[in-house]
C-alpha cells in the first residue's frame, strides 16, 4: 500500500512542497521588475531587448536568455524531483479544511470523551475530505501546531531570558527528529504486524503531529499559571490525547479483513495502537518540561 | 518601466480597509515594486529605531513567503505562484512599517506597546487572508489563511519589539 512507497515523504515535510506549475493564471504584466515564474526564453528575450538599450551590450541579452532558461529549467528539474518523493495531490487530500472542521477538531483534541462516531466516512471507497468528514485526519492542524509551538519555545525562552536563535533551532529540529521516530516506528510495527489497512505515511504523520495541540495548551497553561497549571494541562491533554488516538486508529488500523481476523494478530494491533498511545505522554513531557521551570 | 503608480496606490488603499471585501481582479498582476518599497521602508525604520536588522527582515520573509506559498497551493484548488504569494504579503507589511514608525517615538515593550502590536498584527493578517481568499476563491478558509499569516506578522511583530 501507499506506505512503503512513502518512507521519503517525511523527510520533506517541512521543505517546501510546490504544486506543479499552473497555466499562469496571474499575468505578468510588471515589465522587468519581477522574473516570470516558469518563463520560456522568449519573453526573457523580450525583457532582454528592451534593456538592451541601456546597457548597450549585446552580450548581456544572451546571458539574461540564458540564465533565465537555466533558471526555469532548475525549477523543472526541483518539481521532477519534489514529485518523485510526494503525490501532490495525496498531501492536498489533508489539506482540504475549512475553519468549522479546524474548531471542532481541536475541541475534540481537547475533550474526546463525548464523540460517539469514530468511523472515517467513505464515498464509494474514496474517503471523504476533511471538510466533510469530522472523523478524516488533516495535515494542516499538525503543521500550524508544530510551528506554533517552536515560536513558542522561543517566546517562553525569551521570557526566561535563555534565548538565542540557535537554541530556536535546536527545539525545532529536536522535535522534528521525534516526528519523524515515531512515524518511523509506527511504519515499523505496522509492518511487521501485517496489518493492511488505509494508513499511509501521511495519515500516521497527521496523527502524531496531532499532540503538538497539546503540548501547545501545556506550555501556555504553565506560562500563565506556573508549574502546577503545566502538570494539570500536561494530565489532562496526555489522557485526552490517549482516548482519541486509541477511537480513532482502533478502526483505522484494523483493515478490511478485521472482524474474522486470527486472535493473536488482533491482540499484536492492539498492543500498537496502545503502545502508541502511552508513547503520547512520555514525548509532551519530554519536550516541553524545560520549557516550564 | 512598468510601475504602475496607480495600481499600487489602489491595493495600498485595499491594505488599509481591512474591512472592505476586496475583489478579486487586483491581484492579477504580479508586481513587486510596493512590496520591496515596504520592506525597505520596515528596515529603514528599524534603523531608525536603533536596530541593525536587515538581513533579518529579508531572511525571515523570504522564508515565510515560501511556507505560505506551499500551504496556499495545498489549501487552494487552483494554484499560486510564487510573485503573487510575495506580492500580497508585501503590500499587507504596511501596518507593520507603521508600528515600527511608532516604535522610533516611544518604546514599545509595555502594555500599550503589546496591545497595539496584537492589533496590527491582526490588521496585517486579515488584509492579507482577504485578499487570497478573494483571488484563489476559497470560501470558508479565511481564518484558517489569517493563522499563518499572523504568525509571520508576529515574528516581524517580534523583530520591531525587541
Amino acid at each position: 500500500m501507499a506506505y512503503h512507497s512513502g518512507y521519503g515523504a517525511h523527510g520533506s515535510k517541512h521543505r517546501a512542497r510546490a504544486a506543479p506549475d499552473p497555466p499562469p493564471l496571474f499575468e505578468d504584466t510588471s515589465g522587468g521588475y519581477s522574473s516570470q515564474p516558469g518563463g520560456y526564453p522568449a519573453p526573457g528575450a523580450d525583457v532582454a531587448f528592451s534593456v538592451n538599450h541601456l546597457l548597450g551590450d549585446p552580450m548581456a541579452n544572451v546571458a539574461m536568455a540564458y540564465g533565465s532558461s537555466i533558471a526555469s529549467h532548475g525549477k523543472d528539474m526541483v518539481h521532477k524531483e519534489l514529485h518523485r518523493f510526494v503525490s501532490v495531490n495525496k498531501l492536498k487530500y489533508f489539506f482540504a479544511v475549512d475553519s468549522a472542521y479546524v474548531a471542532k477538531k481541536l475541541g475534540l483534541l481537547v475533550f474526546p470523551y463525548t464523540h460517539q462516531n469514530w468511523e472515517v466516512q467513505y464515498s464509494r471507497d474514496v474517503p471523504l475530505p476533511p471538510r466533510q468528514d469530522l472523523n478524516a485526519p488533516d495535515l494542516y492542524i499538525p503543521t500550524m501546531a508544530f510551528i506554533t509551538y517552536v515560536l513558542l519555545a522561543g517566546m517562553a525562552l525569551g521570557i526566561q531570558k535563555r534565548f538565542s536563535p540557535e537554541v530556536l533551532g535546536l527545539c525545532a529540529s529536536t522535535a522534528l527528529v521525534w516526528v519523524v521516530m515515531e512515524v518511523l516506528a509506527l511504519l515499523l510495527g505496522l509492518y511487521l504486524a501485517t496489518v493492511r489497512s488505509d494508513l499511509s505515511t501521511f495519515h500516521l504523520l497527521a496523527y502524531s503531529g496531532y499532540k503538538y495541540v497539546g503540548m501547545i495548551l501545556s506550555v501556555l497553561t504553565g506560562l500563565l499559571f506556573g508549574s502546577d497549571g503545566y502538570y494539570v494541562a500536561l494530565a489532562w491533554t496526555s489522557s485526552a490525547l490517549m482516548y482519541f488516538i486509541v477511537r480513532s486508529l482502533r478502526t483505522a488500523a484494523l483493515g478490511p479483513d478485521s472482524v474474522g481476523g486470527p486472535v493473536p494478530r488482533q491482540r499484536l494491533q492492539l498492543y500498537l495502537t496502545l503502545g502508541a498511545a502511552a508513547f503520547q505522554p512520555l514525548i509532551i513531557y519530554w519536550l516541553t518540561f524545560h520549557l516550564v521551570r | 518601466l512598468g510601475i504602475h503608480f496607480d495600481h499600487i496606490w489602489q491595493k495600498t488603499l485595499t491594505v488599509l480597509n481591512p474591512m472592505k471585501p476586496a475583489d478579486g481582479s487586483i491581484m492579477n498582476e504580479t508586481d513587486l515594486t510596493g512590496p520591496i518599497l515596504f520592506c525597505v521602508a520596515l528596515g529603514a525604520t528599524l534603523l531608525l529605531a536603533g536596530k541593525v536588522q536587515f538581513g533579518y527582515v529579508y531572511g525571515l520573509s523570504a522564508i515565510g513567503c515560501l511556507v505560505i506559498h506551499a500551504l496556499l497551493n495545498l489549501m487552494s484548488s487552483s494554484g499560486v505562484s510564487y510573485g503573487c504569494v510575495a506580492s500580497v504579503l508585501g503590500y499587507c507589511l504596511l501596518p507593520m512599517v507603521i508600528l515600527s514608525g511608532c516604535a522610533m517615538f516611544f518604546s514599545l515593550q509595555g502594555t500599550f506597546g503589546i496591545v497595539s502590536s496584537l492589533v496590527i498584527i491582526g490588521w496585517c493578517s486579515l488584509s492579507a487572508s482577504k485578499i487570497f481568499i478573494s483571488a484563489l476563491d476559497m470560501e470558508g478558509q479565511q481564518l484558517l489563511v489569517a493563522y499563518p499569516c499572523a504568525l509571520l506578522y508576529g515574528l516581524f511583530a517580534l523583530l520591531t519589539i525587541f
